[in-house]
């Protein structure tokens, strides 16, 4: 009987975790990520991001060892220089590219956003998400730095992603390649609208809606589209396309884009103080 | 009271998460993430034990999605189960070779990577699916590597090599 007490005493703490954790599940939805359980999320976020802040720059160096890269402190500061200027340099080229359509259509479209005019916030990398299944980074600014949930994310090069979580501390970013990313674009040579989603780190991100007559380049650029009910400012250079092609029969071409900023190497962003609507 | 068990426990469960978050975090292997915190329940069901391995899961688990973006618990939900079969599987056994630890570990991660990749799709969260199998590998590869190591300190926390694992009674 001893042996029979002990095995119920196992399961009815399984079954007690369980349902525990069922419950919790059920009102995490509820609350939609504006409730009790979100609060004190982010505030267990907040208390323990300066000892993982201190263990992390401990840390660092090993973990950059896992990059492969000799030397690694005394390249870096030459290498992030080189990289900016990189950067900058290629969203100039593809908002080049943009803007002459624009330009023609600037009467038609007034009240278009444009990114130089939005006040931003520079933020640094401070964590990747340690999961398989999010593609997320946490930046080192929050609430007390006038970040909201919805601001979009941006590097020299061009869009990262959008706040999804925010304490007072630090900021969670969807970034472009998570599975649950989409974001309204449009492809500069044509004009022509359509979604790209995300598809997993180190993917090429489909692009969707793109109708089989319209002519895709190889290399051509992406923007976000700006529209109405968007979640991004327009403008914003998303990335180039890498190949496209049409299935016998299909309503729509396939069409995959690269990224141009490199989300594996995040270091320094900046978040618009920009909400959609706005 | 530093060999107090409680005092032990959740030091070592707080090492875990440090190392999960601050260390691992920043380390992808085919493109893939370790994920120690699911050692933190194999390690304790294989030390301490059915309703210990799931218990310690449940804690690892909730520490874990405060810093992910998925569901509060869904995390908890997956490692106390791990840590229940894990415990369930160890049971009975009256002492742990390495590479039982070993291949426990293994199996047991990846199934834990499975059961989180199915319980979030019930519950519509995005995935991409193709990636799966890499994740399922790296994931089990690192924690079988890092099982031998895990139990030790779990055990250490714990505080004896049999606390409260039952044995089968011998009926003449």
């Amino acid at each position: 009987m001893a042996v029979y007490r002990r095995s119920r005493r196992h399961r009815f703490v399984l079954v007690l975790l369980v349902l525990t954790s069922i419950t919790v599940i059920t009102l995490d939805f509820r609350d939609q990520g504006d409730g009790t359980l979100e609060s004190l999320r982010s505030g267990l976020r907040d208390a323990f991001a300066p000892l993982q802040a201190v263990v992390g720059k401990v840390v660092s160096p090993v973990t950059n060892l896992f990059g492969g890269v000799a030397r690694y402190s005394g390249l870096r500061s030459e290498n992030e220089r080189l990289r900016r200027q990189l950067a900058e340099a290629r969203a100039d080229a593809l908002k080049g590219a943009d803007a002459e359509r624009e330009r023609r259509l600037l009467l038609a479209l007034q009240g278009l956003d444009f990114v130089d005019d939005i006040r931003s916030v520079p933020a640094r990398v401070v964590a990747y998400a340690p999961s398989n299944f999010q593609v997320t980074v946490e930046l080192n600014r929050g609430e007390g730095h006038r970040i909201a949930v919805g601001m979009p994310v941006v590097t020299e090069a061009g869009l990262v992603g959008r706040v999804v979580e925010v304490s007072w501390e630090r900021c969670t970013v969807l970034l472009l390649s998570d599975p649950s990313s989409a974001v309204g674009v449009r492809l500069a040579g044509s004009g022509e609208v359509g979604v790209v989603r995300g598809a997993g780190p180190r993917s090429p991100l489909p692009l969707d809606l793109i109708p089989v007559e319209t002519e895709v380049s190889t290399g051509e650029v992406v923007v976000t589209s700006g529209l109405q009910g968007g979640l991004f400012p327009a403008q914003i250079p998303v990335g180039r396309v890498r190949t496209a092609k049409v299935e016998p029969g299909a309503l729509a071409q396939e069409v995959r884009i690269d990224a141009v900023v490199d989300f594996g190497r995040l270091e320094l962003v900046r978040v618009l103080l920009w909400k959609p609507g706005q | 009271m530093t060999s107090d068990p409680r005092f032990r426990v959740p030091l070592v469960l707080l090492v875990a998460v440090l190392v999960h978050t601050a260390v691992t975090s920043r380390v992808t292997v085919l493109g893939a993430r370790p994920d120690v915190l699911l050692l933190v329940p194999i390690a304790a069901g294989l030390a301490g034990g059915r309703s210990r391995g799931a218990a310690l899961g449940f804690a690892a688990g909730l520490a874990a999605d405060v810093f992910l973006t998925s569901p509060m618990a869904l995390s908890a939900l997956v490692y106390s189960l791990v840590g229940y079969a894990v415990g369930l599987i160890q049971g009975g056994l009256l002492a742990l070779s390495p590479l039982f630890t070993v291949l426990t570990a293994l199996g047991a991660s990846a199934a834990g990577v499975l059961l989180y990749a199915l319980a979030a799709g019930v519950l519509g969260q995005a995935l991409v699916v193709g990636r799966l199998p890499v994740v399922v590998l790296v994931v089990a590869l690192v924690n079988a590597l890092l099982g031998p190591p895990a139990l030790r300190a779990m055990r250490w926390a714990m505080g004896s090599a049999r606390l409260g694992r039952w044995q089968p009674s011998i009926q003449p």
